[in-house]
Order: C-alpha cells, then sequence, then structure tokens
C-alpha cells in the first residue's frame, strides 16, 4: 500500500502544529558550540599514521623517473606510494566521461600544478611532509594548455594524447524555432563575458581515515564525506573492490558547498593502509592544497550571448555560447556544472525558443569540481545582463522590462524549451515585494541625487530559478554515467514512545537532522528533545545520496513522511486491537490513537507501542511486534532525456528577487554595497531559521564571486593563489546585512510543498551585484563584463571610459 | 629528530607539562599532545581565523605560535568555556540566533566574542565587526553572528546584575 506523501502541513496528524514550519534552536547545535562535533580531524585510530602528499609543481610535464629510497629510509616512514602502484592496483576514476578521468596519482605524466605525483605514510604528519622532500622526481617540462581559449587549436599540446584533442564534450542544443525568433526580432542584442575560476573554500578542508583490512579483504573509510554511497561506488571502481566490502564513515563536515577533494585523497590513503600492512592512515588536506588542487574549483568560462527582442519589449529568443574550462580533465563530475543550466535556462522568462552552444575543454589548470549552485551562478549572470542590456539600449526600467517577460501565475506547471517544468510560482509578486521592500522609487530618486553630485551609483536588480531536487537525468547530457538519487530513512519508536531516526548523511550545517526532528515531533505528538536523528554508515544506511543538488531538505521530508505513513498504519492495526474499534476508524492525531467521533475512546501512542513490543498476547494475529518502517523517497515523474537534453530533472523551482544599491568609487574602482533587499519564495519554509541561513550564506558566497575571488593564473599555467591571502574569502565588512522577505509559492509537486534552497542566493547575488555596478557605471558608458568586478578591473574601465573621453 | 623542549602551561585551568620539538605550533600541540580537539585548523596561515584561543588574556592564533612560545602561558580554548552549570552565554546566543550552520569555524569565532565581551560590555556594531572581522565563516554570512554576539552581551551584561 502506497499513500501519496502529503504536500501541505494540513495533512499532518497533529491540531496544533509545534514545530515543522516553525523556528526552533537546531538539535545539532550543541556538540558544534562545545567544540565536540567529531570532525574527521578529532578522530584517530590506534596505530594510526599520517599521509602527506608530494605534488607536480609543473603544469604539463612528463615524468621520467621517481626515486623514493630516500624518503623509504627516513625513520618512521611506513609507505611510499607512486604512479606504478596505481597501475597495478587501481583504475582510472569514473567520475568524469570515459577517457577524461585520471588516475589518482600521476601516472606517466603531471597534468595541473598540485597534481598528486607521491605520497607518504608515517608515525607523524611532520615526519611524512620531510619525507616528501626526500622523494626525487626528474621531470620532462611539456608545452603548458593555459587557457581553455586556445585548448582547441591544432598546434595546442594534448593533455590526453589517446583521445586526439582537448575537446572533452561538444554540444549544440536547439530548442524551439531558434533562426525564425532572431529573423523576426526587432532587436538583437549581443555581449561577451568571462567568469573567472571560483570555488568551495569550506572552513575545513578534506580529511579522511581510511584502513584496508588485508584479511578480509575489506575497507573503512572515514571522512568528511558529503554523498557517502556515491564515494563507496566510485572507491569499489577505482580501488577495485566489490562495493558492499567497502564501508564509507561520514562524519560532520566543516562545510561542503561541492566538492572537497574525497575521492583521490581516500584512494591515496587507502592504498597507503594497504600497502603499510593495514595500518589505519590519516590525510588531512591543508589550506595550500586545497587552493592549488583541492575540489572546489569552478565555472572558468567564456560565453557569448545573444538576446532577440520584439519592438514591445517582449522577449522571444536567448542564446549562448559557451566555451568551458575543466581544468585537467573532469574527474569531479564538473561537466554536470555546464548542464545544470538547462534546468532553468530561460530563468523567469517567457523565451520561446533557445540555443546552447557547449564546448567543453581540459587545460594544464586545476580540474573543475562542483560548487554550490552547479553552474547556474554564472548562466544567471548572462540571462540577466543581456535583460538589463535590452532594458537600457530600448529605454525600459529594468524592473518593468522583467516584468513583461515573466512566465505569468496561470501558466504553472510550465514547460521551459530546455525541457524542464517549474512547479509553482508567482514571480510577479517576489518581484513587487522586492521593490516595495527597497522602496525603489526612493533609491531611483536618490541615485539621482548622487549622479547630479557626479557620484557612480547604481541600483540592480535580478530575478532567478533556483532548480531544486536535482535528479539522475540532469546529467545524462553530458557523458558522466548516471547514478540514482534516493534518498532513505529508518524510522523506530521504542516502548517508551522514543523515537530514533537512522539517516545516511551527516552533518554538514543546513540543519535537516533538525528538520527530521521537527516533522516526526509533530507527525507523532512528541517534543523534540524525544526524536534522536543518528548518522548511519553505509554498512547499515538505507539507499541514500545526501546533501547536494539543493534537495535534501525535500527529499529526506519525503522519505520521513513515508516512514510516518507505514508506522502509523501499523500503530492503527494494534490500537484498533485495544480500543476494540474497526481498523478504518482508528487514526493517530495529536500523540494519541483514538476512534474518531469517540473522545473517550483514545490511547497515547507510547501505550501502543508498548503494547506492541512487550504484550504479544494483545496484537493482531499475524502482525510482528515492530513499530519502525525504512522509506526511501525519490522525485516522482521524472523523465529520461530527449535527443536535445529535453526532460524533467529539477522538481522544483524556487524564484528570488534582489535589489540592491551601490557605489562605485571612481578613484579606487572599489564597490560597496550600501542596500540590499531579497524576496525569496521557496515555497513552504519547513524552518525559516535554516532558510535564511541558506539565503544569506548564499549571499555571501556570490559577493565573493562577484567581487573578490579568483583563481588566478599565468600564462604558463602556474597558479598564484595559494593562500587566503591572495584568495579573498569575504569577512563580516564585505557581506552585506540584507533585507528578507519571504513569499510562500508552495510546490504542488514536492513534500510538505517545499521546495529545494539550499543553493540560495549564489544564483542571484553576482548577478544582481554586476548589474548594479553597471548601472552606476552607464554615465561613462562601460561595463563590467568579467568577474570579479575587483577594484583593478573597475578602476581600469573607469580610465579607459575617461581616457576616450579626453581623448574625443 | 630534532632536540625536544620542555613546554609547561595551562589551559583552561588544568595545568600540563611535555616535550615537544621546536617546530610543533601550538595548535597542533593543543589537538594532538593535549587532545582538545575543539580549537580547529582551517588554513595554517593566520587568515581564517578558526583556531583563535586566548592567551594571557588576549585573542590569538593557535596556528601561528610555535607551542615553545606558549612556555608558561594561560590559554583558553572552547572546552573552557561550559561549566558545571551549562553552556556558557556565547554558546547559548550562537545557538539561539543560529550564529552557526556547520560549526567548523564557531569556535573560533566564540573565542574572539568572549574576548571582545570580556573587555567591552556594550559594544557597538562596529566593535563587534572589528572583534570577528578576522575570522572567516563561509556558511552563515555573517549576519546572525552579528545578531548573536549582540544578543551574547545582553545575556552577559544580564548575568553581571544578578
Amino acid at each position: 500500500m502506497t499513500n501519496a506523501i502529503p504536500t501541505s502541513f494540513d495533512a499532518l496528524p497533529t491540531t496544533q502544529r509545534r514545530f515543522i514550519g516553525r523556528e526552533v534552536d537546531r538539535i545539532e547545535d550543541r556538540s558544534l558550540v562545545t567544540g565536540h562535533a567529531p570532525f574527521i580531524d578529532n578522530f584517530t585510530l590506534p596505530d594510526m599514521l599520517h599521509c602527506a602528499i608530494l605534488r607536480s609543481p609543473h603544469p604539463h610535464a612528463r615524468i621520467v623517473g621517481i626515486d623514493t629510497s630516500r624518503a623509504e629510509a627516513l625513520p618512521g616512514v611506513a609507505a611510499v606510494l607512486t604512479g606504478e602502484d596505481m597501475q597495478r592496483w587501481c583504475n582510472p576514476t569514473a567520475t568524469a566521461p570515459e577517457g577524461w578521468g585520471p588516475y589518482s596519482l600521476a601516472v606517466g605524466k603531471a597534468r595541473f600544478v598540485g597534481e598528486p605525483v607521491a605520497a607518504v605514510a608515517a608515525t607523524s604528519r611532520y615526519i611524512a611532509e620531510d619525507a616528501c622532500e626526500l622523494i626525487d622526481v626528474e621531470y620532462e617540462l611539456l608545452p603548458p594548455v593555459a587557457d581553455a581559449t586556445t585548448a582547441l587549436d591544432l598546434a595546442t599540446p594534448l593533455l590526453f594524447e589517446e583521445n586526439g584533442s582537448n575537446l572533452i564534450v561538444g554540444r549544440n542544443f536547439v530548442w524551439g524555432d531558434v533562426e525564425g525568433v532572431f529573423a523576426a526580432a526587432d532587436r538583437v542584442f549581443n555581449a561577451k563575458f568571462r567568469w573567472n575560476r571560483v570555488g568551495a573554500n569550506p572552513t575545513e578542508t578534506f580529511g579522511c581515515v581510511c584502513q584496508w583490512d588485508l584479511i578480509e579483504d575489506r575497507l573503512t573509510c572515514h571522512g568528511s564525506y558529503q554523498t557517502p554511497s556515491f564515494m563507496g561506488l566510485g572507491r569499489a571502481h577505482v580501488l577495485r573492490l566489490p562495493a558492499n566490502r567497502i564501508n564509507i564513515v561520514s562524519h560532520p563536515q566543516g562545510g561542503g558547498f561541492g566538492g572537497k577533494g574525497g575521492p583521490r585523497g581516500t584512494d591515496i590513503a587507502s592504498l597507503l593502509s594497504r600497502k603499510s600492512g593495514g595500518r589505519p592512515v590519516k590525510y588531512i588536506e591543508d589550506r595550500v592544497e586545497y587552493l592549488l588542487a583541492g575540489g572546489g574549483q569552478s565555472w572558468d568560462r567564456y560565453y557569448e550571448a545573444w538576446l532577440a527582442v520584439r519592438a514591445d519589449g517582449t522577449v522571444t529568443g536567448l542564446r549562448v555560447q559557451l566555451l568551458d574550462d575543466q581544468g585537467a580533465g573532469a574527474e569531479g563530475y564538473g561537466t554536470i556544472s555546464v548542464a545544470k543550466p538547462l534546468a532553468a535556462f530561460t530563468g523567469c522568462y517567457r523565451i520561446e525558443a533557445a540555443e546552447y552552444d557547449v564546448k567543453v575543454v581540459c587545460t594544464n589548470r586545476a580540474p573543475s569540481y562542483p560548487y554550490r549552485g552547479y553552474g547556474p551562478p554564472p548562466h544567471n549572470l548572462v540571462l540577466e545582463s543581456m535583460m538589463d542590456l535590452a532594458a537600457r539600449e530600448l529605454g525600459v526600467d529594468p524592473a518593468e522590462f522583467r516584468r513583461r517577460n515573466y512566465i505569468r501565475p496561470e501558466q504553472f506547471p510550465y514547460t521551459i524549451p530546455s525541457g524542464n517544468e517549474y512547479d509553482s510560482g508567482n514571480y510577479e509578486a517576489t518581484l513587487d515585494k522586492a521593490l516595495e521592500l527597497a522602496g525603489y522609487a526612493e533609491l531611483r530618486a536618490q541615485q539621482q541625487r548622487a549622479r547630479a553630485e557626479g557620484r557612480l551609483v547604481g541600483i540592480g536588480i535580478a530575478s532567478t530559478i533556483e532548480p531544486g531536487v536535482f535528479d539522475w537525468n540532469a546529467y545524462a547530457t553530458v557523458g558522466v554515467p548516471g547514478v540514482g538519487v534516493p534518498e532513505g530513512i529508518s524510522i523506530g519508536i521504542n516502548l517508551l514512545g522514543e523515537i530514533t531516526a537512522r539517516v545516511g548523511f551527516n552533518l554538514q550545517g543546513q540543519g535537516q537532522y533538525t528538520v527530521v526532528a521537527q516533522l516526526l515531533a509533530d507527525w507523532f505528538g512528541v517534543e523534540m528533545g524525544a526524536v534522536r536523528v543518528v548518522y548511519t554508515d553505509t554498512d547499515h544506511a538505507p539507499p541514500h545520496f545526501g546533501q547536494g543538488g539543493s534537495r535534501l531538505g525535500v527529499s529526506i521530508s519525503g522519505a520521513a513522511l513515508g516512514a510516518c505513513q507505514r508506522i502509523t498504519v501499523k500503530l492503527r492495526r494494534a490500537a484498533s486491537v485495544l480500543l476494540q474499534a474497526p481498523f478504518e476508524q482508528v487514526e493517530l492525531m495529536d500523540g494519541v490513537l483514538r476512534v474518531k467521533d469517540m473522545p473517550q475512546a483514545q490511547i497515547p501512542l507510547a501505550q501502543v507501542v508498548g503494547a506492541m513490543l512487550a504484550r504479544s498476547d494483545l496484537l493482531p494475529e499475524g502482525m510482528q511486534p515492530d513499530a519502525s518502517a525504512t522509506s526511501v523517497w525519490t522525485a516522482p515523474g521524472r523523465t529520461a532525456p530527449d535527443e536535445m537534453g529535453r526532460c524533467k530533472s529539477y522538481l522544483t523551482a524556487a524564484n528570488a528577487c534582489h535589489v540592491v544599491l551601490v557605489e562605485v568609487d571612481a578613484d579606487t574602482g572599489k564597490t560597496e554595497i550600501l542596500k540590499y533587499v531579497i524576496a525569496d519564495d521557496c515555497g513552504t519554509r519547513l524552518n525559516p531559521s535554516n532558510v535564511e541561513g541558506m539565503i544569506q550564506g548564499g549571499v555571501a558566497q556570490g559577493v565573493g564571486a562577484a567581487l573578490l575571488e579568483q583563481y588566478v593564473y599565468t600564462d604558463e599555467a602556474q597558479p598564484l593563489v595559494s593562500t587566503f591571502m591572495d584568495y579573498l574569502v569575504p569577512t563580516i565588512n564585505e557581506v552585506p546585512m540584507t533585507q528578507k522577505a519571504a513569499l510562500v509559492t508552495p510546490s504542488p509537486f514536492a513534500p510538505l510543498g517545499a521546495k529545494g534552497c539550499g543553493e540560495g542566493a549564489i544564483h542571484t547575488t553576482p548577478a544582481v551585484l554586476i548589474a548594479a555596478i553597471n548601472d552606476a557605471l552607464s554615465p561613462l558608458g562601460v561595463q563590467v563584463r568579467e568577474t570579479p568586478a575587483s577594484p583593478h578591473r573597475v578602476w581600469s574601465l573607469i580610465r579607459s571610459a575617461r581616457g576616450d573621453r579626453a581623448s574625443v | 629528530m630534532a632536540q625536544l623542549h620542555r613546554v609547561r602551561l595551562t589551559v583552561n585551568g588544568r595545568e600540563y607539562e611535555r616535550e615537544v620539538e621546536p617546530r610543533m605550533t601550538l595548535v597542533d600541540f593543543l589537538r594532538h599532545e593535549l587532545g582538545l580537539t575543539g580549537t580547529h585548523v582551517g588554513c595554517e596561515h593566520g587568515v581564517c581565523g578558526a583556531c583563535t584561543i586566548i592567551k594571557n588574556g588576549q585573542a590569538v592564533r593557535a596556528c601561528l605560535m610555535l607551542a615553545v612560545q606558549a612556555d608558561g602561558a594561560e590559554l583558553r580554548t572552547v572546552e573552557g568555556l561550559a561549566g558545571a552549570d551549562g553552556l556558557h552565554p556565547v554558546q547559548q546566543a550562537f545557538i539561539e540566533k543560529h550564529g552557526l550552520q556547520c560549526g567548523f569555524c564557531t569556535p573560533g569565532f566564540l573565542m574572539s566574542t568572549v574576548e571582545l565581551l570580556e573587555g567591552t560590555t556594550s559594544p557597538g556594531e562596529e566593535q563587534i565587526r572589528e572583534a570577528i572581522g578576522g575570522n572567516i565563516c563561509r556558511c552563515t554570512g555573517y549576519q546572525s553572528i552579528l545578531e548573536s554576539v549582540e544578543l551574547a552581551a545582553q545575556k552577559m551584561r544580564a548575568g553581571q546584575g544578578s
């Protein structure tokens, strides 16, 4: 029997909802504020060794020879690993399109600065690092591919010679009558963009402790793992073990936001354990390693875009050309971030035809990995900049220009040209809320006054979609093996009426354990303190995926609701015997099992479970003494992509509108954010504080991407960023304190009507900040088309504009 | 192996004595030698502030000091905040205002905040920004942290009054 998963709070068996949908303290926090949370570097095992990795100083070099003898002779060193061991024991990674995945240690040649070339396990990290300095590697330098724009030139060297080209994926997606709408357009606008590489940079880097059991041929990996079952499957392939002999134990993670470089580090630590007789090996990536070669670099892109617009301001067509630099291969699922924009390609707008011409290439920069948002943040910058360009050229206010083109509330569910279906929304209401909160008319007046004083003040408006609840089909178009993303939970009630929920993901910061506790407390009518949420490793967990793709809050709620429904059926069966009433007449409500329309005929939940587990004589014939259930949720109605990549991929479409006021200092090029307001509609909010935290955190990362952060490389593919002195993560003094308004258009398809919201404002913040800077610069006739809009970059533009004027 | 040096110091009121290599950082000493793993390591070059502790009354980066430099010092770490009566008001405030998400940077923020609020009971926003401007949080976007510090100040004022 399957019950439909409820899509609103009304279906919960409570007359007084106390927790879900309300602001509550998080159950995660006591261990975190006391420093007791078991982050991976706090974890040790007896006889544990420590790993250090020797990395390539060259972007592209053949490895002629490696001499490890001096390192092996150092007291305290237990094992040294090189590419030879990889060839003997391993397969290349399977997270890339076939042929584009490397080994976890360089084999034959190194393809980027920071690529692991050898590794040491020793009795301390200090000794392991000493030993790395004693490894002699002879390199033959090869000319590097430094930039995507030259990667496909015939004279350019190849990273993977056997593939005959540096082109990883080349695809041209055409949706609708693109030629027709562009031919019929009254105006066509065109611009080029450069989004420079940014990255996740969680405050905790990747770490793991791996132990290879040589007797049973099993592997146990403790680590800061975001998607444990994926890690297990990947290691099974790379390390040539059956997946059910690998136990992945995820520890609380100090942030994630995408990749943490887990695969390579885990493989290396695991093989060092194998090579050192099965002793556990800890590898903790340090920040320099993270910045050079870690798993969070993303979106190194060149764009050109065209927008077709009718004279009445209706946008009819969008063409986007993308040249995407994956770095040295596609090991980190990085190609998926090229495909994800298909889920919201035309944003909030009724654009009838679109084209996406994609070239994904490899260079000798570090490999690209997922980062929060996973592709749309740069795409949204392009789309929203094009909308602003058209509005400015047509002399229409950018808010009004968007309003004319929004998908209208009555059009949902709405299928966009690139195939995904948006579940619900009211974009005009979101816009109006943001304009009202910002005092838009007054902001424009303020801008006029400032301009009259010669100041560069600008207003930005951006409207975006956050695709939520990603699914396997979202990346079936870019050559990566598709794996499903189920999310499971096992819930049990003990004979005292206390509840334990077991899940397959550990803490990462979003507060999903609290959401589970809120939901179960309201469903069963208990206090949140009566609910424990427990992490289980891959040996024990139900099918799971974990954090990623703005889906876990929604999907774990779906799983929990399914398990609650099944347990409730069991409770009602037991209670129907205890209450001597027909099963159909017994219901769960406010923590009691009761007979409908007979208020006196009721038993508290705990008594029913107690009777089930302790008094077999009272149980109905054939009923097991079991008040537990496992339920696994996956999004309904997903479809396989067609030849143009069109499918129902992301289940939910959240919508936000940001309005900001900035001032650009004409002398320094520095941007100051004067006002920042957000109207956000992510459907039902399961925990409003969690949602606000996601939004504000996304603003901070968006500020970084728009104004500060960049992985800088030289013309020789040498990285110039290796510390937080070079890679500028925003502090409290760069991030605006925002005013936020919540709108609620529930999803008709998702559990409790909640939409994915975990990637939050990073979808919108870069676009709106660049829009505001461009509005400020518009009197000078220059526009920022490259991120980050650093002071130097903006100052150069201002200077060029003034120089041009002076020379006229 | 380099010559070992004796380090004698006090952490959270308890005395410790160990023999360590001169190159061992103070944060590694706390975490590996003393087992006090609440102080976290985020960058090891003094920018992120995750390893912030209080040394002789002053907030310092435990990754930028060597253990031997702390010989004779009086240190306080996150483990010393909560007591028999429960959480420190600063910890409580961070929970109530959702001043953390992943919690990895939190011990550093807490120690920076404790230093601030032990020096001034009613800090203005600028003082708060100054005090925690050297701590990086990648999750929260700082708004809830600012509110947490303001609430912590209130709680500590109320506590002093009672």
